[in-house]
């Protein structure tokens, strides 16, 4: 047997390194790779799950048309490629080529990525969407407070003399964390979770607060009033690293008491937590991504982000908000988050924009040139795009859909036309992390099955096609060589790092801060840390300080707040069609309180329908001392036929900055159906 | 020093790496690893502590000491206990022994799978796979100090079997603290409902009820000193036994089952059977009355080697004078065959006592105070009608009390619970309630 280093090029924190075993071309085991020191020991369940994922019979190893009785059909990967050129060809002839929106999710990341970009330069510009499902609103707030996004190594964790876990749940998301978070907790560390669930991860630690959801802000401000009244602030620290202290101070109106009504945290213990937060050195808070994905996200991160700012917890080890480290994310050139900014000026005549949060009512409502083709890779928006409802009417009112994709998922039983995509262990590619401070090569180490060919190849392969003027540095010629040689010079440019050290392992780059901020050295306008924001209020109309702003309707709404976390088993939508996590983890249904069902007569495993007025779906109910009452909770990406499809109740809503998308604002009710 | 699994629970959250890998690397039908949670039901009030658990491969292990056909065995060069699964024959009693769940049924003739330590992996100089997988290091392979136990929580089941598996890390840690409140609190009672069900074992309630009563017929004939029904008491008996094949999941392999007398009560139990099945014969063929003797005490035997089944895997000595213990309940029907009122009335007094517990037993379903009672009735009015003289062993007498010992082999078997770590959990957490 054959032994490789690779790395999971999954969008997750971990971004884990393992070795794995091949023989007859198919991954026969899964190692763990100890020197990496984020992820020493074995990957997750998903992880592991590639040893059926790269052989399964359900992956699509050869091009399919639909037929007009909406069938697929297999053809060749040449007769494929000719339709699709001839069919671009024909619509940037009649429409323009911004009549093709090219929609990236976020199922493969990778440096080769960028090709499909350069692809659509040559072919004269494309639509694109303009934000991010995920996380941009945080990332925001954090540049505007910090001027970059980064963070401690993860092994720093352990130095921590408490953790402040603030709607994050690595237990489940991010499971290598933990056992940093465990080191800490055995050194004496306190942990403490915020967050509307007792998430796997509160289980592990010592106090677990529930606030109401959406409410974070305001629990945070009060915080920040207790910090400075009792004079838990580090004064030396705020004089001379913060712009914006008096403001704040004199800002800050939410008593604990305040904060009681609107979180329902009792006052007593907001103010244990002050204290802890206050009188503890150091403190490291990990935010998570889903208390962001509100109308309020932006705002709330920076209320949160401001305790770790008056307590003089940045820049020091054990200390610091790791909401994300871009340090060694050398995808993006302008890098994240100004990449989501619909800055097409600059870029012009190659981007044209529509929301993410809007994607399906954007692309109905296009126009100059209206969009009539859409191409997806690496994504399924079906799923996890806001308001399925109107993308799937969007969709359906297409000329042409193309899907790359490996499985037949939701949004490809959509398509006219569906291309195989390659997997991770079949095309050689450089990936890096948002936490893991490690860049990784991943190597080409199975042939692909039937005719899949690497998104690279389709690129170059319609770029000849339609003629477009390019050469090998730009749309690299077919064969992993060849990818190789533009990875090679495509890393070239981040100066230190080179082929042959990360051919050997898992490289940090040289310039990267383990200890984020240790220089004092913030690229914010002022060259301090920025708690006032001239740039929040004139870039995204919010306050030029953090404040706490709920949505006002909320109350009139449908009663029970819907919250869409990812979950163990599954990143968004990928890996739910395996046999290895069908048969070890738990069914995702609908988790909901004990005191919510008995009020809607609803037994645990009973069939429900969950509805507003943006749609209704039908699942089983799970009932879960876990949620608290008012909530339920549905993984994102369960497929449709799996009783998915939760995003059919989503508004298309955006973030109060950066362009995220408000999903943790929906509404619902639901009912005992049938 | 032994080698085996150690367990850091506080970094185990559950997340299935360890049990989906062991499936991947073995090609496993079933699970044999699974991971066992203290308080699944999230009661605020309690942690929730999972536990990944396979095979302990213990020092003692009791699923190779128990099995009747040697399907187990140990690897000489791991130690891991494995089982081969072309020689086991599904009858599970290695399910009823391992305190762990380590042994799984899998598929329709219950074949067991179980963990084999991932020996080959092992010899190539590779850990398990599930501990090679874990992804925060809960899960280690390495050397067992000889105290492991000092440290296990209270609802890990100790039978003395000394398992390779050592808890390190246990500290004492506080209850999560949760504020506000939680509106709910109870643990939920499905917790105990879903591990309470076990299927009645049917082909065990006709062997056993059929052996117990052609004992009794011939041991009867004794005291009555005239011979008994020979065709009465080699039917029961040959319905009996092939009443029992089915309990199995390879029943071509039924007579695998005495591969182990040397250590197991099962397979003592079926050579005992074969024993007194030639002794009945012979004696109803030549009508000895040494022969008769010699059948009768054998059977006496049998009874007792089958109760011996059932007295590790349940909790020893539960079953000690309880009204479903098959020897007891051969006394009586020999006594009631033997028209003996006297001995009858003792021996069935003893029952009544038996029953009147279990009707006292709080939590059940009702199906269970129901059988109790028909049982509970059934031998109240015929012990009465006898006391009182007014019936004497007619007919109806009969059918009453052979009735009332039938439900309670079947009362038995509901009753038998062989301890294994779901039960220990759900029965600690009660205290909670």
């Amino acid at each position: 047997m054959k032994e490789f280093l690779t790395v999971c090029p999954r969008n997750c924190y971990s971004t884990c390194s393992f070795r794995v075993q091949v023989e007859n071309n198919s991954i026969k085991r899964i190692l763990p790779y100890s020197e990496n020191r984020a992820t020493p020991e074995g990957p997750c369940i998903k992880g592991l799950s590639y040893i059926e994922r790269s052989v399964t019979k359900k992956r699509i190893a050869h091009p399919l048309i639909r037929r007009s009785d909406g069938s697929f059909v297999q053809i060749t990967m040449k007769e494929a490629l000719s339709i699709t050129a001839d069919r671009l060809g024909e619509l940037r002839k009649k429409y323009g080529p911004h009549t093709v929106f090219w929609y990236r999710g976020s199922g493969m990341s990778g440096l080769t990525n960028e090709i499909g970009g350069s692809f659509w330069r040559l072919y004269g510009g494309v639509t694109l969407t303009y934000g991010n499902p995920c996380w941009p609103a945080g990332l925001e707030a954090v540049r505007l407070t910090l001027g970059t996004v980064r963070h401690n190594v993860p092994w720093d964790l352990e130095n921590a003399g408490a953790i402040i876990i603030w709607g994050k749940n690595p237990a489940e998301t991010n499971i290598q964390e933990m056992a940093f978070i465990s080191g800490a907790r055995d050194k004496g560390s306190r942990i403490i979770v915020i967050d509307p669930r007792r998430t796997p991860t509160a289980d592990k630690a010592d106090w677990l607060f529930t606030p109401e959801p959406a409410t974070d802000a305001a629990l945070a401000l009060a915080i920040a009033r207790i910090l400075i009244e009792e004079n838990l602030i580090d004064e030396i620290f705020i004089r001379n690293y913060v712009r914006g202290y008096e403001e704040f101070r004199r800002s800050l109106t939410i008593t604990a008491g305040d904060a009681e009504k609107i979180t329902g945290i009792p006052e007593e213990s907001i103010r244990f937590l002050a204290s802890i937060i206050g009188r503890t050195k150091p403190v490291t808070f990990l935010p998570g991504y889903g208390l962001q994905r509100h109308y309020n996200g932006g705002q709330t991160i920076r209320a949160i982000l401001a305790l770790a700012v008056l307590t003089g917890n940045i820049g020091k080890p054990g200390a610091g908000f790791n909401y994300a480290n871009l340090q060694s994310l050398i995808y993006d050139d302008p890098k994240e988050p100004l990449s989501y900014y619909p800055d097409p000026e600059k870029d012009k005549p190659f981007r044209r924009t529509i929301s993410i949060a809007r994607m399906g009512k954007d692309i109905s409502d296009s126009a100059d040139p209206e969009i009539k083709c859409i191409w997806i890779e690496r994504g399924n928006p079906l799923l996890q795009a806001p308001d399925s409802g109107s993308l799937i009417k969007a969709l359906n009112g297409l000329e042409f859909r193309v899907v790359v994709d490996q499985f037949m998922t939701d949004t490809a039983k959509l398509a006219d036309l569906i291309l195989p995509a390659k997997n991770m262990f079949e095309q050689s590619d450089i990936i890096c992390s948002y936490w893991s401070p490690y860049v990784h090569l991943k190597p080409k180490i199975l042939d692909p099955p039937g005719e899949v060919t690497p998104e690279s190849e389709i690129y170059h392969m319609l770029g000849k096609m339609l003629e477009l003027e390019s050469n090998p540095s730009v749309l690299p010629v077919p064969g992993d060589e060849n990818i190789k040689k533009w990875l090679r010079q495509r890393i070239s440019l981040k100066g230190n790092i080179s082929i042959e050290d990360l051919e050997k392992g898992p490289v940090i780059p040289d310039d990267l801060q383990m200890v984020a901020y240790e220089d004092m050295k913030f690229e914010t306008p002022s060259g301090k840390i920025e708690i006032l924001s001239e740039n929040a209020a004139s870039l995204w109309s919010v306050g030029a300080l953090p404040d706490f702003d709920i949505r006002k309707d909320r109350e009139n709404d449908f009663p029970l707040t819907l919250i869409t976390p990812n979950t163990g088993s599954r990143i968004h939508s990928q890996f739910g069609n395996l046999e290895i996590i069908e048969k070890t983890c738990d069914h995702p249904g609908i988790e909901i309180s004990a005191s919510d069902a008995a009020y809607r007569q609803i037994e645990d495993g009973d069939k429900v329908k969950v509805f507003n007025r943006n749609g209704e779906f039908t699942t089983v109910a799970s009932i879960s001392q876990r949620i608290p009452h008012g909530c339920v909770v549905i993984p994102n990406g369960v497929w449709l036929d799996e009783g998915g499809g939760s995003n059919m109740l989503v508004s298309p809503g955006s973030t109060d900055m950066g362009f995220g998308v408000a999903f943790h604002d929906t509404m619902v009710e639901l009912v005992k159906s049938g | 020093m032994q080698e085996g699994f150690i367990f850091n629970d506080q970094l185990c959250v559950n997340c299935n790496a360890c049990k989906a890998a062991c499936i991947l690397e073995n090609r496993w039908k079933g699970s044999p690893r699974e991971i066992i949670t203290f308080n699944h039901s999230v009661s605020p009030n309690l942690p929730v502590i999972h536990l990944s658990l396979a095979c302990n491969h213990c020092l003692n292990p009791v699923c190779m000491t128990g099995c009747p056909s040697g399907a187990y065995s140990r690897e000489p060069v791991s130690d891991a206990v494995i089982v081969n699964e072309e020689t086991c024959i599904g009858c599970n009693y290695c399910t009823w022994n391992c305190p762990y769940d380590a042994p799984k049924p899998v598929g329709r003739r219950g074949v067991i799978e179980k963990c084999n330590l991932c020996w080959k992996r092992l010899a190539e100089g590779l850990e398990p796979a599930c501990t090679s997988a874990c992804p925060t290091g809960a899960l280690k392979y390495g050397s067992i100090p000889p105290d492991n136990f000092r440290n296990k929580p209270d609802w890990f089941p100790d039978k003395g079997l000394r398992p390779a598996l050592f808890f390190s890390n246990r500290k004492e840690r506080g209850i999560l603290k949760i504020t506000p409140e939680p509106l709910t609190g109870n643990i939920h009672p499905a917790t105990f409902e879903s591990q309470d069900k076990r299927s009645t074992e049917w082909s065990l309630v006709i062997f056993t009820f059929l052996v117990t009563c052609s004992v009794s017929l011939l041991c009867s004939s004794i005291i009555k000193g005239i011979p008994g029904n020979s065709v009465l008491i080699l039917a029961t008996l040959g319905f009996g036994a092939f009443a029992s094949i089915f309990h199995l999941g390879k029943k071509l392999r039924a007579i695998r089952a005495v591969c182990n007398v040397k250590d197991s009560p099962l397979s003592r139990e079926i050579v005992l059977l074969l024993v007194y099945a030639i002794a009945a014969l012979l004696s109803s063929l030549f009508r000895n009355a040494g022969l008769i003797a010699i059948a009768s005490g054998t059977g006496l035997i049998l009874l007792a080697a089958i109760d011996g089944v059932y007295y590790f895997p349940d909790k020893p000595g539960k079953h000690f004078l309880t009204s479903g213990q098959v020897f007891i309940s051969g006394l009586l029907i020999t006594s009631l065959f033997a028209n003996t009122i006297i001995p009858f009335l003792f021996i069935a007094s003893v029952k009544l006592v038996q029953s009147v517990r279990g009707l006292l037993k709080k939590g059940k379903s009702r199906n269970h105070y129901i059988l109790r009672f028909i049982r509970f009735a059934l031998l109240l009015i015929s012990s009465a009608s006898l006391a009182s003289g007014v019936n004497h062993f007619t007919l109806v007498i009969y059918g009453l009390i052979l009735t009332g010992e039938f439900l309670d082999r079947i009362i038995f078997y509901q009753d038998f619970k062989p301890l294994n770590i779901n039960l220990s959990i759900s029965e600690n957490l009660r205290k909670y309630l």
